[in-house]
Formats: structure tokens, C-alpha cells, sequence
């Protein structure tokens, strides 16, 4: 009675149900059989060509080396949930975020331009000291892709977050170490490099599955206050190059000029020495030549020479007649000679010679 | 018509089956996602936690209850707090902290949420900065030194002073403390800005001398290189005048020694033409030669 008695109870309290689902199966058992298979088949996941996907069964990750966790771009068969998880990561895609932890808050920075104040609000206005303790401002853009896409997706920290104290943090110790002078000049990519080193030594340490790929200080510069006092050096050393290489190009024309001029005098120097060889030589074949010419014939040679001398002095002097004294004895004749603006007027000199030679301007008379 | 009745029995008894089991399994057990951690009460007590990630067993509700934490972990930037450094010099910190829970009993039960920790983690950091700090002078943060710097320490020395307190207070693992950013109190930027404009002053004087040091110093080397070479030759050019000097002279006497009678016959008739010239005027005597003829007398 019993036995039969209780599930003929079940029976009845259930009979309904029963009637419902066969009626239910016998109008949709095709519709039931395919819901059944495209929940089997649910699990099924395309991964796209930038991604990589990794499976968690029951929660747990598949696979025990990251090689054999991570699937590439494809048909990825698996199990429907909640036994399976398919978690797809962009890996290939380069995320961008600004950190602008050091740099001057836009707004403020504005306000203190134009009120000239001499100060700086550390909360309110980013910047880093530099290891001379300088104050400089900097603003960066960390560029950045997930490179563990399980350590990411399930255990890192948000990326933007560690990135921008990340950055920042590897930013201030890697300034804290470098001069302004040198950060603000040829040091700026010595200072890069060694941010970025730090800042991924950082996400590495703190699990964060990314890689930064670069990073990029988009400014870098004193403050706003300090910005014409930087100005004036960077000016000055200008000038003071440019005064050098005008020192220079003066170095560069005034030694060739000085060697032109040396070998000018030298050439000169050649030239006449060349040409007073020239005359020594034609002189003496010359005189040589002479000389043959009076050892054979000395009075004739002598004689030619001596009346072509005078001929030739006489020729070219300016030759004045003066007539014979009567009798034509020279004796006591004088000759006065005065300059052509003292007058026609002769003059007499007294002491008595016989001859007189003068190379002055001359006017004679006979006494 | 039987074995249609037959096979629809049986696969009534297949799904209630599969259903039955299905609800049985769920409340039976617990997945732990990767990245996640499950506490499970025991009529709201906290027993156990289950931090492997997989399938874990619980006794189905409501005897046993399943607390889902998060695992993953997270930054925390503290406040930027005053400070004093060893040799006293006012700077303002803020440092920060990667953490995750540990402890999952002690978390729940300590703090409960993030926030919760976030507060304890700040007021446990900025007074583990201020020790650390007071313990070493400015330049072991900012120097251009590199043997002052004592980053790598400090970092330690903050880690050291939290890590520990962290977890047993509170169930935190503090598994990184930085320090993210170095300021000055808004007081001292002003001196700090004094001294900034001196030294630039400083460096504009500086290259201007040097820059005009160097140009003189280039411009009087070049003229004194100029000087030099210019006296080579002129030296040179002496050198060659006096030794084409010599040689003539060597002509000349080489000639003359033959006969130095004639030569001086010859010279003293080259002298007499050369002094004798355009504006030479002559005084002669007619009856000395070869004006003698005009007179029509011989010649003496």
C-alpha cells in the first residue's frame, strides 16, 4: 500500500509536468536537439588575427608553460561554459596613454605665467628634481602592449595605472641622477633610455604582463618662471661660438694670406735674382768680349770708347755755347751762374781758373 | 507504439538525470577563476580559502557560503606628505605601492574591501617614508653623484618596514613600495628658483669669457702663425737676394780680374754717362777735344 501508494502520488503531482514536457518534446524535439547542439558547439571561438586567446577550465588556466597557454589567430575548439573560458588578449596593438604626473597642471600653469609668481604648488603642479636640484617639468607618452597576456588579464595590475606610476617613478630617480644641463641638452636620450629601462624593470616587478615599447618625452623644460633665464645662456653660448667661428675664419683667411704674401716675396726675390744673374752674365761676356777686342787693338778700343762716352754725355746734357774769350786765352775767364728767376743779370766770380765744370742750371757771358 | 513509450521513458530518465546531477554539482562545488580567490563560510563564519584556482568542494547553500575576492594586483599612490630628511631639508613625497591580498581570511576579516585596505596602506607608508627619509640625506635621493644615491636601499628599507606589519595586520601583500615622485615644500621652490637663476647667470658669464678667451686666443694664434710665416719669406727672400748677390758679384770679378785696368776705364766711362743726364748742364772749353775743331785747331 505504501510502496504503491507513494509514487502514485509522485505520479500525480508530476503527471502534469510529464504531460507538458512530452507534449512539449513531441512538438519540439528538433527545435530542443538543435539548442542542445549549438550550446555543445558554443565554445567554439574565433581568435582574431591581433589577439591571443587563452582557455581557463573550471577556472584554471590550460596549459602549463605559456607557449602551450596562449592560441594564436584561428578556430579555437572548447568546451562550453562554465567548463571553459575563452579569454581573448590584444597583444599586437599598441596602447598609448599620456603620464603627465610631471608636468605643470595646464590651467595653474597659466595662471602662474601671467601672475609671474615665483613658486611652484607641489600639489597642484607636476615636477621632478634633477640631481643638481634643479626643478624641471616634463611631460611623457608611454607607448605600451600587453607581452603576458595571462599574467595581464588575470593577475596585473590596471594598465594605465602602473604604467603612469611606473613611468613616472623610473622618470624622477632617472632625473635625480642627471644634471639640469645635461637633461636639457645632449643628455635627453641618455635620459630616455634609462627611464624606459627602469620603467619596464618596474613592470616586470610588479607583474604586470605589459612591455613598454616606448616612451616619449613630449616636453621637457625648466619652469615658465625660469624659461628666459635658460634662454639668455643658451643665447649666449651661441654668441660666444659664433665669435669663435668668426675667430676661426679670420685664422682660416690670414694664414693663407701670409703665405701668399710669403711666397709673393719669395717669387720677387727669384725673379730679380734671375734677372741680375742674367745681367752679371751679359755684362761679363760682354767686357770678356771688350777685352779680347783691346788686347789686340788697346789704343783704337780706348779712343772709341772714350769719344762714345762723351758723345753720349754730351748728347744727352744741355749743352750751352759759350764763345772764346778774345785772344782765346782762356786765363781768367769767368763764368757766373745764377738761377733762371734771378734775372738776365751776370754775375762774376773772382778766383781765376782755367777750367770750369758745373752741373748747375747756367747762364754765361763773356766779362 | 510500446517501444516509443519505452524510449521516450528512458530519455525522460537520462535528462532528469543529467538536470538533477547539474544542480547537485553546483551547489556542491566552487570555481576559482584564475585571478580570483573564494572564501567559504560556514553559516556566514569564514572557514577556508581557496586561492588555487580549479573546481574546490563546499557543502551546498545554505550551510556553506562562497565570497568571491579579487586576487589581482593593485596600484596604490599615497598622498604627497612633508618630510624631513637627515640633513633637514623639507621635501614632499609620495611614494607608492603594489599590492594584492595575501591573506584572504585575514583581509576579510581585518579590513573587507579595498578602500578599507588603501586607507591602512597610506597611513602605514607615509609613516614608513617619514622613518626611511629621516635616515638619509637629500642628496641620497636627487645627486648627481652617483655613489650618494641611495635609491635602490630606500626602496628596500620602505619594503621592509611594510611588507611584514601588512600581511599579519591585515592580510595585504605589499610586494612593491616606490617612490614615485620628490617635491619641495612650496616655500623653498622660491629659494630653489633664486638659486637656479644665479647659477644660469653664472653659465652665461662663463661661456661669454670663455667664448671671447677662445676667439682672442685663436685670432692671436693666427696672427702670430700669419707673422711667422710671413717672416720665412721674408728670411727666404733675403737668403736668395744675398746669394744671387754673391753670384754676381762672383761674375763680375770673374770678368773683371782679367783686365782691371780696362775695367775701370769701362766703369768710370759708364759713370760718366750715367751722371751726366738731360738735366746735366755742361761748361766745356771749345778748345778742349773735340770742340777744338770748331775752332779749327788741333787737338793738343
Amino acid at each position: 500500500m505504501r510502496r504503491a501508494g507513494a509514487p502514485s502520488e509522485i505520479a500525480r503531482l508530476t503527471a502534469p509536468i510529464v504531460a507538458l514536457l512530452d507534449w512539449a518534446w513531441q512538438r519540439m524535439h528538433w527545435w530542443v536537439a538543435l539548442m542542445a547542439l549549438l550550446y555543445a558547439l558554443s565554445g567554439i571561438t574565433i581568435v582574431k588575427p591581433d589577439e591571443v586567446a587563452v582557455v581557463l577550465r573550471w577556472g584554471r588556466l590550460v596549459g602549463d608553460t605559456p607557449a602551450l597557454q596562449q592560441h594564436g589567430p584561428g578556430l579555437l575548439f572548447a568546451f562550453p561554459r562554465p567548463i571553459d573560458e575563452v579569454v581573448r588578449v590584444q597583444v599586437k596593438h599598441v596602447w598609448e596613454v599620456p603620464v603627465s604626473t610631471l608636468a605643470p597642471a595646464s590651467a595653474f600653469a597659466k595662471d602662474y605665467t601671467n601672475m609671474g609668481q615665483d613658486t611652484l604648488n607641489p600639489l597642484t603642479q607636476g615636477y621632478a628634481l634633477t640631481g643638481d636640484q634643479n626643478i624641471v617639468q616634463a611631460d611623457m607618452v608611454a607607448r605600451y602592449r600587453v607581452s603576458d597576456p595571462a599574467e595581464w588579464a588575470f593577475y596585473g595590475p590596471k594598465a594605465e595605472d602602473v604604467l603612469r606610476v611606473e613611468v613616472t617613478a623610473a622618470m624622477v630617480r632617472s632625473l635625480g641622477e642627471m644634471g639640469v644641463d645635461r637633461v636639457l641638452s645632449d643628455g635627453r636620450k641618455t635620459l630616455v633610455a634609462l627611464a624606459t629601462r627602469r620603467a619596464q624593470i618596474g613592470l616586470d616587478a610588479s607583474h604586470s604582463g605589459l612591455e613598454l615599447s616606448s616612451l616619449e618625452l613630449t616636453r621637457l623644460a625648466p619652469p615658465p618662471a625660469l624659461v628666459s633665464d635658460f634662454d639668455a645662456v643658451q643665447s649666449t653660448f651661441i654668441d660666444a661660438q659664433t665669435l669663435q667661428n668668426e675667430a676661426q675664419a679670420y685664422a682660416q683667411s690670414a694664414i693663407p694670406q701670409a703665405q701668399a704674401d710669403a711666397d709673393a716675396a719669395i717669387q720677387s726675390a727669384h725673379a730679380d735674382a734671375d734677372s741680375e744673374l742674367a745681367t752679371a752674365q751679359g755684362d761679363a761676356s760682354a767686357f770678356r768680349a771688350l777685352e779680347r777686342e783691346y788686347r789686340a787693338n788697346p789704343t783704337v778700343i780706348r779712343e772709341r770708347l772714350y769719344r762714345d762716352a762723351i758723345e753720349k754725355a754730351i748728347g744727352s746734357a744741355a749743352v750751352r755755347w759759350v764763345p772764346p774769350p778774345p785772344g782765346g786765352n782762356y786765363h781768367g775767364f769767368r763764368v757766373s751762374i745764377s738761377p733762371p728767376r734771378a734775372g738776365e743779370r751776370p754775375r762774376r766770380s773772382t778766383p781765376p781758373t782755367s777750367e770750369d765744370e758745373d752741373d748747375e742750371d747756367e747762364r754765361g757771358t763773356p766779362p | 507504439m510500446v517501444d516509443a513509450m519505452k524510449a521516450q521513458r528512458w530519455l525522460r530518465g537520462v535528462v532528469g538525470t543529467i538536470a538533477l546531477s547539474a544542480i547537485v554539482f553546483s551547489a556542491t562545488t566552487v570555481v576559482v577563476r584564475e585571478g580570483q580567490a573564494v572564501l567559504i563560510t560556514r553559516f556566514g563564519r569564514p572557514l577556508r580559502a581557496a586561492t588555487q584556482p580549479g573546481l574546490h568542494w563546499k557543502l551546498p547553500w545554505p550551510i556553506d557560503g562562497a565570497i568571491t575576492l579579487d586576487m589581482r594586483r593593485r596600484v596604490y599612490e599615497t598622498g604627497q606628505a612633508e618630510m624631513l630628511t637627515r640633513d633637514k631639508k623639507n621635501v614632499i613625497a609620495r611614494t607608492f605601492v603594489v599590492w594584492r591580498i595575501g591573506d584572504p581570511l585575514t583581509f576579510t576579516q581585518a579590513i573587507g574591501n579595498e578602500a578599507g585596505a588603501e586607507d591602512k596602506l597610506d597611513g602605514l607608508l607615509t609613516n614608513a617614508a617619514i622613518g626611511t627619509l629621516g635616515g638619509h640625506d637629500l642628496s641620497a635621493l636627487v645627486s648627481t653623484d652617483p655613489s650618494d644615491l641611495q635609491m635602490d636601499q630606500i626602496e628596500s628599507e620602505l619594503l621592509a618596514s611594510t611588507a611584514p606589519l601588512a600581511l599579519r595586520s591585515y592580510g595585504v601583500n605589499v610586494e612593491q613600495v616606490r617612490l614615485e615622485r620628490l617635491a619641495l615644500p612650496e616655500e623653498n621652490v622660491t629659494a630653489v628658483f633664486d638659486q637656479m637663476r644665479a647659477e644660469r647667470r653664472q653659465f652665461a658669464a662663463k661661456y661669454q669669457a670663455e667664448g671671447q678667451q677662445e676667439a682672442s686666443k685663436i685670432r692671436s694664434q693666427a696672427d702670430l702663425d700669419a707673422a711667422e710665416i710671413r717672416a720665412k719669406g721674408t728670411e727666404e727672400q733675403a737668403r736668395i737676394r744675398g746669394e744671387s748677390a754673391a753670384q754676381v758679384a762672383k761674375i763680375y770679378a770673374d770678368a773683371h780680374r782679367i783686365d782691371p785696368e780696362l775695367y775701370r776705364f769701362t766703369r768710370s766711362l759708364d759713370s760718366l754717362t750715367k751722371l751726366v743726364t738731360g738735366n746735366t748742364s755742361l761748361i766745356l772749353r771749345t778748345d778742349s777735344e773735340p770742340f777744338s775743331l770748331l775752332e779749327g785747331k788741333d787737338k793738343k
